[in-house]
């Protein structure tokens, strides 16, 4: 009875059904893939399995923006550092499972061999370990996030200030990934991975876990940002964006709230990262580009802003147009998404989940 | 020969009442030299003689002690000192420019003074070393000039964020509204006669109703102390009686400080009337002392002539 109550409060009735259908289908792909015959009509082909993966981390990605953006009111266009930074803590643990079986023979990574080092750099060392690294691809980014977040909240940087520092963030440390001195591959990155946990990355059966983790984790980053919103939290969290003074002089205090929002998707986004390092094969320090960290609040803003759904919808939506076009017609794509962009902020400034919520309330 | 004479005056003139003063009457107020010591993590603490002193004789509830700020040069409050009784009804008037809404900011912790404190009695905590929230936590409550609510929520999540309790975020993640807050936030509906919107967001409702909602938010704090600055701004004549009815009731239970430019609804709530005038106090007094006071008369009154 008070599970029942517990469970409507975090989603009405009709959410848990759509949720509960989105799940089944999620789980039903990797079973199409593996179960039915390639030329059958229900075969979910390879290609389609990794791209849903890595969708399932664009969309873990939004829900973690949309939490900051759109319920906080705090535009971050430097949340690309964060998945990155999951990213190569996971890419970390990679390189060093190789082991011996690189190009060189060596138990370096190859890049540190190109490079003449003789030993591992110390801070490379407990990436050995599969728990830490593990540990680290959450821990890693949300310390960072704290400490950047601290220092600018505590001194009130606001609205678009805050968006531009977020900018300079991800575009200082893309420099500085880019080093060869850095000790994490340059420009190069991290790459040529071969397995996982003693499981090969170009198995199939780890390629379809991979999926399946990755959308299982998308379910879990929902249900908790939906906690988080449906709490007394998240409506302070409304009303800091609506309205900071009135809150502070209701009590609250501003700059603890949102340190938790920006630390806590800060460790979200980690872990996407860490889940789409080892399905694209491959972590570079042009994930830090500051486009790449604007095409996140892109995603948002489509889907539509406070509103866990629309960030997922967003993040499947944009990034399926993307795939299209960058095959069928590459050089349109910029300009495809500069329209959508304007025509979504011009057109339903509440982005496509508010038209599929709003046709819902009607029926 | 002048030379010679000014550090000796100087001595004889200064020094016994100086020393004389120390025994008999408290120390003066806390000023920079004093804050400089309070990087301890503690904030001060006003030593009891000073409140004594300022609080001789009354059922005092807030002190405003010596306090004074300027910007960049520009002296918006000078040495003010200002005592609220428990229970009372205050009402702030003065001159656009005269210092009203710098000295809520200063109160509430807006805006931290250069020198002088301000405290509650009983707490004694220097209340321009803390911030906002903090201040909010002890119980002094602000309304701004425009309603300030919050537009996205409704009219019950409103009063509901307002309520008194543990604010930190991890006590908010895991908060239910308990029986006897929903009975408080009923009653709060009732007294702002809202009951009828409970539902509706805040952002619908009328200029008045969002006045009102916003001192049913002070309200639902709970707070020993409302500052409320302009409530009539923009209401209709029967919204501003309201008001007023419902601004004098608060009155006992509550101190209410009421920053109005409207003198008629100043005269019709006003018991005790404090006038400034470029950041100090020009007088203080019941409505009609202070309309015959001439120095009133001669800078605000008579300022339209």
């Amino acid at each position: 009875m008070n599970v029942k109550a517990e469970l409507l409060r975090l989603l009405p009735r009709n959410g848990w059904i759509g949720l509960g259908a989105a799940t089944f289908l999620a789980l039903l792909i990797p079973i199409l893939n593996s179960v039915t015959a390639v030329d059958s009509a229900l075969h979910v082909p390879d290609y389609l399995v990794a791209l849903f993966g890595k969708f399932s981390c664009f969309a873990i990605v939004a829900v973690a923006v949309d939490l900051l953006w759109g319920y906080t009111g705090v535009l971050s266009l430097g949340h690309g550092v964060f998945f990155a930074i999951g990213g190569y803590c996971m890419g970390m643990y990679l390189m060093l499972s190789i082991g011996e079986a690189g190009v060189y023979r060596s138990k370096l990574p190859d890049f540190m061999v190109f490079l003449d080092w003789k030993e591992l750099p110390w801070f490379w060392k407990p990436f050995d370990n599969f728990g830490f690294a593990m540990l680290a691809v959450l821990v890693v980014p949300g310390l960072l996030a704290y400490v950047f977040g601290f220092l600018a909240f505590r001194s009130r940087i606001r609205g678009v200030y805050f968006s531009i520092i977020t900018q300079a963030f991800t575009y200082a440390l893309m420099l500085l990934f880019f080093r060869n001195e850095t000790g994490l591959g340059g420009n190069n990155g991290l790459t040529n991975f071969k397995s996982l946990y003693g499981y090969s990355l170009a198995d199939s059966g780890t390629k379809l876990g991979l999926y399946t983790v990755s959308a299982l984790g998308l379910l879990v980053v929902f249900l908790l940002c939906r906690f988080i919103v449906v709490s007394k939290a998240g409506r302070v969290l409304c009303a800091i964006r609506d309205e900071e003074s009135r809150s502070r002089f209701a009590g609250y205090n501003p700059t603890s709230y949102k340190l938790f929002v920006y630390t806590l998707s800060a460790v979200i986004c980690g872990f996407a990262g860490a889940l789409y390092v080892p399905q694209v094969g491959i972590i570079n320090p042009s994930e830090f580009q500051p486009a790449s960290s604007i095409e996140m609040a892109i995603w948002v803003a489509v889907g539509g802003r406070a509103s866990l759904l629309g960030g997922v919808l967003g993040a499947f939506i944009v990034n399926g147009a993307k795939s299209w076009f960058t095959v069928a017609l590459p050089e349109a794509w910029l300009y495809v998404l500069g329209v959508l962009f304007i025509a979504v902020t011009l057109f339903f400034p509440g982005g496509v989940s508010s038209l599929l919520l709003r046709k819902k309330a009607a029926t | 020969m002048t030379d010679a004479l000014a550090p000796g005056s100087m001595q004889t003139e200064t020094e016994p009442p100086a020393s004389g003063e120390v025994e008999i009457d408290p120390k003066p107020s806390p000023t920079r030299k004093n804050r400089r010591v309070s990087l301890l993590p503690q904030p001060k603490q006003i030593e009891q003689h000073r409140v004594d002193a300022l609080t001789r004789g009354r059922k005092a509830l807030l002190c405003v002690d010596n306090v004074s700020v300027a910007f960049d040069g520009f002296k918006a409050i000078t040495d003010l000192t200002l005592i609220l009784d428990e229970g009372e009804l205050r009402c702030i008037i003065g001159p656009n420019g005269a210092g009203k809404t710098t000295l809520q900011d200063i109160i509430t912790g807006k805006t931290k003074p250069d020198s002088g404190s301000v405290f509650l009695v009983g707490d004694n905590t220097d209340l321009t070393e803390l911030s906002e929230y903090e201040i909010a936590e002890r119980g002094i409550c602000r309304k701004f000039q425009r309603p300030t609510v919050f537009q996205g929520h409704s009219v019950f999540e409103n009063l509901e964020l307002a309520l008194p309790g543990k604010k930190g975020v991890f006590a908010s993640l895991f908060s239910r509204l308990s029986k006897s807050q929903h009975e408080r936030i009923d009653e709060v509906l009732e007294t702002i006669a809202l009951k009828d919107q409970k539902h509706a967001p805040a952002g619908l409702l009328s200029h008045g109703q969002k006045q009102w909602l916003e001192i049913g938010m002070l309200l639902a704090q709970d707070p020993r102390v409302l500052l409320v600055d302009e409530p009539v701004a923009g209401m209709t004549h029967q919204e501003a009686e309201r008001t007023a009815e419902l601004l004098t009731s608060l009155a006992g239970k509550r101190t209410v400080v009421v920053v109005e430019h409207d003198m008629e609804f100043v005269r019709s709530i006003a018991r005790t009337v404090t006038v400034l005038h470029e950041g100090k106090i020009l007088a203080e007094g019941t409505m009609d002392a202070v309309q015959s006071n001439e120095k009133v008369i001669e800078v605000y009154l008579g300022g339209g002539h």
